[in-house]
């Protein structure tokens, strides 16, 4: 099984959106629907010890080794996809009972009005059949990039990526 | 080597995973006193009001499916006793020693008997069998009015089955409030009234005294006096840990006493979900978390020592969210712990957010009408309790804002945390 994940180089995302409008075309997303997308921008003005800070930020499933999501439904709606190791999700028996939004240290899933779980599934089935995820293909930047982690060429450097930096945040998750 | 899972529960069922992909060709042999897949006791109430289907209740898929994934020998027998010195099993048909045994019986719903309450009127809700039982009852319609003890995280799950039957329905429970093991007495007084303006009947500070019949009618009388008709009574006053099978030798609180790789006091002899008793992150001590995702971990980490691969568990929190009558309701850590109190939204009026805070931590915190901020909320909190700094970092921030907190509600916590305001 390969091991991929969608990881953001923080260093060169610009909040330009390119990445969520591309993943709601490929996903069919309704805004009318009051779901969240399933990848979401942020543009965020903080102060740190004085200094106005600005960070962009583009995120969606980090598709975490060991998903505490997948430890949390009852159901077992999440699962690793055997061919590319993306969490991805069957909701059949899904009882919109939250368990995995309180699981997600990244406040991922998200909730539509048939009360039923959706998130991002990493493109899965494009990466079976060779192509890059949606949100990947489209970043102008090069920010957000698919990464085979049993590759240690294709990781993004530690200070600059999202799930790198996040590991530690990850560990505490029971 | 020899294995034995006692009880095929989840817990059963992880640790079953994690020794087979880690020793392939060991012997593993299950008992169960069930002739069903493991089955998730919470999805019971979804089964009885309809809203899965009778094989929704196993979430692993059927015993068969199971065996060809992850082979083992099945023995449909209850386990009697668990000898320690032996290292062996016990059943009715024998004795059989092994190398290593997890115990992971799970536990049983419990309510002490009620006077007059006749069997065929009495439900507990744990089982398959409690879920058939009552689901088909409910098929007969001639449950008019129905009284649940209990107002806990199950009671209202089993509040809920019946009010969506349309029978006129009282929750009872000996506690002033409702959720009094998760929530604070505020919070507490609003999902009271929501569940209220639903039709709900709620009495607080008492229980079911005995039960008598007047004209055919079945009348609860309760210990304040007061008389109520009922046709069944749902008894969700608690649970009891199944340790019947453990002989003296092995330590025993409240559950089975494991440490953090979930071995009893009896080397080789390992105990999982909600049986034992594991660490409590918040006190340090051990304590029943009889928690779903909590009995996966845990029976993951047993599976992988047994088969040799060291693996630790470092505890947990209590922690539940109950989504019930279109309300989110989440509560964390010790609600008994007094502290200094944070808050952000009002309550009952969208998210609303209820910190307490205590020695630079969060000792407790409750959340209504919002989940997406409880998976960070509750990863700060084990942080901190982890020797964290307790700085959220922005991709929590982030998403925390978007999901509607203030960044100057975030300061003010992170301030707090510190010390420094
Ligand atoms: C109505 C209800 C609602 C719940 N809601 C939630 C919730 O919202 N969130 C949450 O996290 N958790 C919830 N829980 C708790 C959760 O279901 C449990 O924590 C979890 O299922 C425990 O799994 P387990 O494997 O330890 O035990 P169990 O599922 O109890 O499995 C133990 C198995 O061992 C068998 N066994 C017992 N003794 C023997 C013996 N001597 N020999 C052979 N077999 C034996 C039993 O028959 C059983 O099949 C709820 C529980 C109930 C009842
Ligand atoms: S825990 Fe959250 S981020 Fe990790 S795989 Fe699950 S949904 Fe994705
Ligand atoms: S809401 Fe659905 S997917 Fe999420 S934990 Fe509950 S059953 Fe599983
Ligand atoms: S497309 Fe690239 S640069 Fe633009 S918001 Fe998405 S990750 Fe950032």
């Amino acid at each position: 099984m390969k091991r991929y994940v969608i990881d953001l180089d923080m260093s060169k995302c610009v909040s330009c959106g390119a990445c969520t409008v591309a993943c709601m075309d490929q996903n069919d997303f309704v805004v009318q629907d009051g779901r969240r997308p399933r990848r979401n921008i942020f543009d965020m003005e903080q102060l740190e010890d004085g200094k106005v800070c600005f960070h962009h930020l583009s995120l969606g499933c980090m598709h975490c080794t060991d998903a505490p999501c997948i430890v949390g439904c009852p159901s077992a709606c999440l699962s690793k996809d055997p061919e590319t190791g993306m969490t991805i999700y069957d909701t059949t028996n899904c009882i919109g009972c939250h368990s995995c939004a309180m699981a997600c240290p990244y406040g991922v899933p998200a909730f539509g009005a048939d009360g039923k779980m959706t998130k991002c599934d990493g493109c899965y089935l494009r990466i079976q059949h060779g192509m890059l995820p949606a949100c990947v293909k489209a970043c102008p930047f090069g920010a957000l990039q698919l990464v085979d982690l049993d590759d240690p060429q294709q990781a993004i450097p530690a200070q600059h990526s999202l799930r790198q930096s996040s590991l530690e945040l990850l560990k505490a998750q029971v | 080597m020899k294995y034995a899972i006692v009880g095929f529960g989840t817990a059963g069922y992880h640790a079953l995973k994690a020794i087979r992909t880690q020793d392939p060709k060991g012997e593993i042999d299950v008992y169960t006193n069930t002739s069903m897949p493991p089955y998730n006791p919470m999805l019971t109430t979804y089964y009885a009001v309809g809203k899965l289907e009778y094989e929704g209740m196993f979430p692993f898929g059927s015993l068969e499916s199971i065996q060809k994934e992850f082979p083992f020998e099945l023995h449909q027998e209850e386990a009697i006793k668990v000898h320690s010195e032996e290292h062996s099993v016990e059943t009715a048909n024998g004795q059989k020693e092994y190398d290593r045994i997890l115990i992971a019986t799970g536990a049983r719903a419990f309510a002490p008997p009620v006077k007059g309450l006749k069997p065929e009127n009495a439900y507990l809700m744990r089982t398959v069998e409690d879920a058939q039982r009552l689901k088909e009852r409910l098929q007969q319609g001639d449950v008019k009015n129905a009284i649940v003890v209990g107002a806990s995280m199950v009671g209202i799950k089993v509040v809920e089955v019946l009010q969506k039957q349309g029978i006129n329905t009282w929750l009872l429970d000996l506690a002033p409030y409702i959720f009094p093991l998760a929530a604070y007495p505020q919070v507490a007084q609003v999902i009271q009234e929501r569940v209220e303006q639903q039709g709900v009947h709620l009495k607080f500070s008492v229980t079911i005294d005995h039960m008598e019949e007047e004209d055919g009618q079945q009348i609860a009388v309760l210990t304040d006096g007061s008389r109520i008709p009922t046709d069944i009574v749902g008894l969700c006053i608690g649970t009891r840990t199944n340790t019947q099978v453990v002989d003296e030798k092995i330590a025993l609180g409240k559950g089975i006493i494991v440490d953090q790789h979930m071995q009893t006091n009896v080397p080789g002899i390992y105990a999982a979900g909600d049986c034992c008793e594991g660490n409590n992150l918040e006190n340090g001590q051990t304590q029943l978390i009889g928690l779903w995702a909590n009995a996966n971990r845990q029976g993951t980490t047993a599976g992988n020592n047994m088969a040799g691969q060291e693996m630790v568990y470092e505890g947990n929190i209590l922690h539940n969210i109950t989504r019930f009558m279109e309300m989110d309701f989440i509560g964390f850590g010790d609600n008994r712990i007094e502290g200094e109190v944070l808050e952000y939204g009002t309550l009952g009026k969208g998210m609303y957010i209820r910190l307490v805070l205590k020695d630079h931590r969060i000792a407790g915190a409750n959340i209504l009408d919002n989940c997406s901020i409880s998976g960070i909320v509750k990863n700060y909190m084990l942080r901190l309790f982890g020797g964290d700094t307790g700085k959220l970092p922005v991709y929590q921030r982030a998403a925390l804002e978007s999901a509607g907190l203030s960044s100057a509600f975030l300061d003010e916590l992170e301030g707090k945390i510190h010390g420094c305001h």
